[in-house]
């Protein structure tokens, strides 16, 4: 566990960089604001809006960065020291805030409005996915997983 | 055959990653019908450009944007997904290697026939296609296989269920009897020592 320490972190800090990234550049693109989003994906008029092939690389894309990120984050854990409760919560947050995100384009398509949703799974997948990848960062490998559950099943 | 299966902690993320997996074959999908076609005609016209549709043969940068995220996303996602179902248990050593095999040639064939399509040879769409379609079939394989390793739940995973079933009954339906294996384990002392053709799983359940 101690020689797994420091690539584990190292790991972490990039997927936390990628993360932050990612929300950086969202923002930057005017993600933050529900009449930018619901401009971006709907356009300015009928038949300007982002082509549907657009949204389904959106979601590949995710998928795969969410998916590598979540799995990785999941794995490691249950070998941190945290309560299970607080290590279970944390990783249903980040799972179901990253499932949210990648749907909410397809939502604001459907709905014809309703950027405020793009706005907070933008905000919320990336708060949880930092909350958890932080929790790990920080525990991971200092003793005995918390509670008295340990890793292997 | 030793019991396959994940420990219980890294259940979760395996069924997680299970369904993420499904979303990156289906979106890929989606995407290759909407973008190349639905067959080696039209990946023909999508390398090569077609006067029907008004569209130009793929440019060296255009075909690398997309190739260069998919030589580093595949790879990975296939050395996570073949790794913990091979750490599980949930394929013999041979089968693991040939899917695994199988699986990153085709992710390479339907890479490099997009660059073959549009300057060796057209009729590599063929070879996109299958190359595409397999794929594919393999990514639902791991996920199913994935599945397979996470389940079931703890709390059926304890051996509650199965240790109703005599050993014969066991024995006939192809599984280890579960004293066995709960000696074999217990006498290890860790996850999966002593099995053979297993290494023993770590904290993080990755061998």
């Amino acid at each position: 566990m101690g020689r797994a320490r420091a690539p584990v972190r190292a790991f972490l800090c990039f997927a936390a960089l990628a993360v932050a990234s990612l929300l950086v550049q969202r923002a930057s693109g005017g993600a933050l604001a529900p009449a930018e989003v619901e401009l971006h994906y709907l356009g300015a008029g009928p038949g300007e809006g982002l082509p549907r092939v657009a949204l389904w690389e959106e979601l590949h894309a995710g998928a795969f960065l969410y998916g590598i990120v979540l799995f990785m984050v999941g794995s490691l854990l249950p070998s941190c020291r945290l309560r299970p409760a607080v290590r279970r919560a944390l990783y249903a947050a980040a799972v179901v805030a990253a499932l949210a995100d990648l749907a909410s384009p397809f939502l604001v398509v459907a709905l014809g409005g309703g950027g405020a949703v793009r706005v907070a799974t933008t905000v919320l997948s990336a708060m949880a996915l930092l909350s958890a990848i932080g929790a790990v960062l920080a525990t991971f490998g200092s003793g005995e997983p918390a509670g008295g559950e340990r890793a292997r099943g | 055959m030793a019991e396959p299966g994940l420990p219980a902690a890294q259940r979760a993320p395996a069924l997680v990653f299970a369904g993420f997996l499904l979303l990156i074959a289906a979106s890929a999908a989606v995407l290759f019908t909407e973008k190349l076609g639905l067959g080696p005609a039209s990946v023909r016209d999508f390398y090569l450009g077609s006067e029907a549709r008004f569209t130009e043969p793929r440019s060296l940068a255009g075909l690398l944007e997309t190739a260069v995220p998919h030589l580093v996303a595949i790879p990975l996602v296939l050395f996570a997904v073949s790794h913990v179902v091979a750490a599980a248990g949930a394929l013999g050593p041979r089968a693991a290697r040939w899917l695994t095999g199988l699986s990153f040639a085709l992710a390479l064939a339907g890479v490099a026939a997009g660059f073959g399509v549009r300057w060796v040879a057209p009729w590599l769409a063929w070879t996109k296609v299958a190359a595409f379609v397999g794929l594919e079939g393999l990514l639902l394989g791991w996920a199913l296989l994935l599945t397979g390793a996470a389940w079931p739940w703890p709390r059926a995973a304890s051996g509650a269920r199965r240790d109703l079933e005599e050993p014969g009954r066991q024995r006939r339906r192809g599984l280890e009897p579960t004293s066995a294996v709960h000696q074999e384990r217990l006498g290890a002392g860790r996850l999966g020592e002593g099995q053979a053709g297993r290494p023993p799983l770590d904290h993080h359940g990755l061998g």
